[in-house]
């Protein structure tokens, strides 16, 4: 492979990761705090692209679903959080696979009536259309936008939740919310802004990656399973596990077809096992309880 | 934390008496006899329902295999699809090159299941929880991507072995005896059969002192282990044999539909199995197959009217939330409170209750 097949596949590994950590940085926030295992996550991200779809076509501003999409989403997230994942709060953790789950299902089907099952596509705004020079290879621009925004979001969620109160508030609770609560403050509305999130930064992922990639019913089930790998990789709750996880996900997704296409999957659920048998952790995660 | 509330208070409350009651099992038995007698009738009427029968029954078997691990042992497996495409491509395999013969292929798709059902519990059983779920979902995930890739022929040098995303078509019928299984209502009896054997089996192991050991792991593991009994090792025995018994359904599976897909080791099926063991009410034996049979039901008569699984999924939340015991559990309800007042007392309450953790 010559340099500049090397250098365009690193960035497309880069672009599939940091768009991937989109989706897995909920995931692992919801359970860092709620010990709550969102099936229905993978749901939300496929739901930010159908109402992107169905935005774009009916205003025909790429923009104003980039806007309305996440926040549609992320109301959805919070009336699933407020009317069914409440209930079960004290409930042995299982029980969210299993609610969420049914989500899944549900919203599958949903969708399939809706928008119907056949692979459509969000149109790229005229704005981000074409492609950049980058010296020794071209790049789509809108490719560069969805790396620029994720990379944009990453970086300050990673701030917010370092400096503002509202994220002090969060890490205190995903590392005792009894105590939080104890100390006044409504752990359950923390929750639930945590779970709006999430949601949300799945939305925002639904748009973009709807609009680089394509839009189908069968997105949910891919995206999920490979957020899942990345959350058990990085370390279930870690923040920062889920951005390297991510990362190394990503470059697996770049190379992998290049170098080994028969194994490429089977190296994610590998390291996915071998992380768990090894280190049930993850990798920057801390043992549970702890 | 205990998955002693996930699998229900009953088993609690009530004393420790065996596994389906007698009343259960009069239930059991004229159902069986039903079903019998429903072949020539539907024969008659509408042999479809033969089809959609025999459906049920492999789904109840295989339900029935993850209520053994999930309902007995409290192990959340995420990977049971793994046992079933083991079962099922060892089926379609063997029919192609080999034999037949039920009476080689089935203990075959038996062996098979339980082997790789006995590697991933293995290397599972000592995560707990949640982390056993992911674990189990992660090797039976690898191993869908090893069938869906053909690694097997890569491995071997052949040219196609489970022949990748196509998977194998053309899987002709079975022959028991010398009689081919390939008419409507030999299979029918077949699966019926199975399902029937396999009930029993399950039930007489649920009662042994094997399956009371299994609920103690099931109800508090570390006080079992304290006792003396080696925890992992029932453990793993118990999901071997519920991989047997996933692989025997999928080998009937295979040659009622003549093909082994990919589709049967995805991870989906794995949560479709959760969704009618959870339906019918996981832990009491009768509850997982009911849930299969209506699950079943429900993708076909549903699927008239719209998309089935939005229904289904509006069920199921409301199962989960309201009636974490399943069908099962509220059925068992309405038996005890034959006042229709306490019912509704009851339902008020749990009500009530849903009200105020949401609402406060």
């Amino acid at each position: 492979m010559a340099i500049e097949g090397i250098a365009k596949t690193a960035l497309l590994g880069v672009e599939m990761g940091m768009t991937l950590v989109l989706v897995t940085v909920g995931l692992t926030l919801i359970f860092g705090m709620m010990d709550v295992i969102n099936f229905a996550h993978g749901s939300l991200y496929m739901l930010g692209a159908y109402f992107g779809l169905t935005v774009v076509t009916v205003t025909g501003n790429w923009w104003a679903a980039l806007l309305v999409a996440p926040l549609l989403v992320g109301l959805l997230g919070g009336l699933i959080e407020y009317l069914s994942i409440r209930p079960l709060y004290g409930r042995n953790p299982l029980y969210h696979i299993l609610l969420t789950f049914g989500f899944a299902i549900m919203l599958h089907g949903l969708v399939t009536e809706i928008w119907g099952g056949q692979v459509q596509n969000i149109a790229t705004p005229s704005l981000l259309e074409g492609s950049v020079d980058l010296v020794l290879f071209s790049y789509p621009l809108f490719r560069l936008f969805l790396l620029g925004v994720s990379i944009a979001v990453t970086a300050a969620l990673w701030v917010a939740m370092r400096r503002s109160d509202f994220g002090i508030v969060m890490r205190a609770s995903a590392h005792d919310s009894e105590m939080v609560d104890a100390l006044g403050t409504d752990v359950k509305r923390v929750f639930t802004a945590v779970f709006v999130l999430g949601s949300i930064l799945a939305g925002l992922a639904g748009v973009l990656l709807g609009t680089s990639r394509a839009v189908d019913p069968g997105m949910a089930a891919s995206i999920i399973i490979q957020a899942f790998a990345i959350v058990v990789i990085g370390g279930l709750g870690s923040y920062r596990g889920a951005v390297v996880g991510a990362f190394v996900v990503g470059m697996l997704n770049a190379f992998g077809p290049t170098f080994a296409p028969q194994f490429t999957d089977a190296l994610l659920y590998l390291l996915m096992a071998a992380v768990l048998l090894v280190k049930p952790a993850g990798l920057f995660g801390t043992p549970e309880g702890a | 934390m205990s998955v002693k509330d996930i699998v229900g208070r009953h088993f609690s409350a009530r004393q420790q008496t065996d596994v389906l009651s007698g009343r259960v099992r009069v239930g059991l038995f004229v159902a069986g006899v039903v079903a019998v007698l429903f072949a020539p009738f539907a024969q008659a009427v509408h042999p479809f329902w033969m089809d959609l029968a025999t459906h049920m029954f492999i789904f109840a078997l295989f339900a029935l295999s993850l209520d053994f691990v999930f309902g007995y042992a409290g192990l959340l497996s995420f990977g049971h699809a793994a046992m079933f495409g083991a079962g099922g491509y060892a089926t379609a395999l063997l029919i192609q090159n080999a034999t037949t013969s039920a009476l080689v292929v089935l203990p075959m798709a038996v062996l098979v299941g339980a082997a790789v059902a006995a590697l991933i519990g293995w290397l599972s059983v000592s995560a707990r929880g949640i982390y056993f779920a992911m674990l189990t979902l992660a090797f039976a995930q690898l191993f869908y991507t090893v069938v869906f890739n053909d690694i097997p022929a890569m491995l071997l040098g052949l040219e196609a072995v489970t022949n990748g995303d196509n998977g194998l078509v053309g899987i002709t019928a079975l022959t028991l005896f010398g009689v081919d299984t390939g008419s409507l209502m030999a299979y029918y009896y077949l699966s019926l059969a199975m399902l029937g054997g396999m009930l029993a089996l399950v039930t007489r192991l649920a009662n042994s002192p094997f399956g009371r050991v299994m609920q103690a792991i099931r109800e508090n593991e570390d006080r079992v282990a304290f006792i003396g009994y080696d925890v992992d090792r029932y453990k793993i025995v118990a999901f071997t044999i519920s991989g047997g018994m996933a692989g025997l359904a999928g080998g009937l599976w295979v040659p009622f539909n003549s093909t082994a897909t990919t589709a049967m080791l995805h991870w989906t099926t794995s949560g479709e199995l959760i969704v009618m063991t959870l339906l019918g009410g996981m832990g009491t034996l009768w509850g997982p197959i009911a849930g299969a049979f209506l699950v079943v039901f429900l993708e076909d008569s549903l699927s008239a009217i719209g998309n089935w699984e939005i229904y289904l999924g509006i069920v199921y939340i409301v199962i989960v939330i309201f009636a974490p015991r399943g069908l099962a559990g509220i059925f068992r309800t309405v038996r005890s409170n034959p006042d229709p007042r306490v019912l509704l007392s009851k339902a008020r309450s749990a009500l009530a209750t849903y009200r105020e953790k949401v609402f406060s």
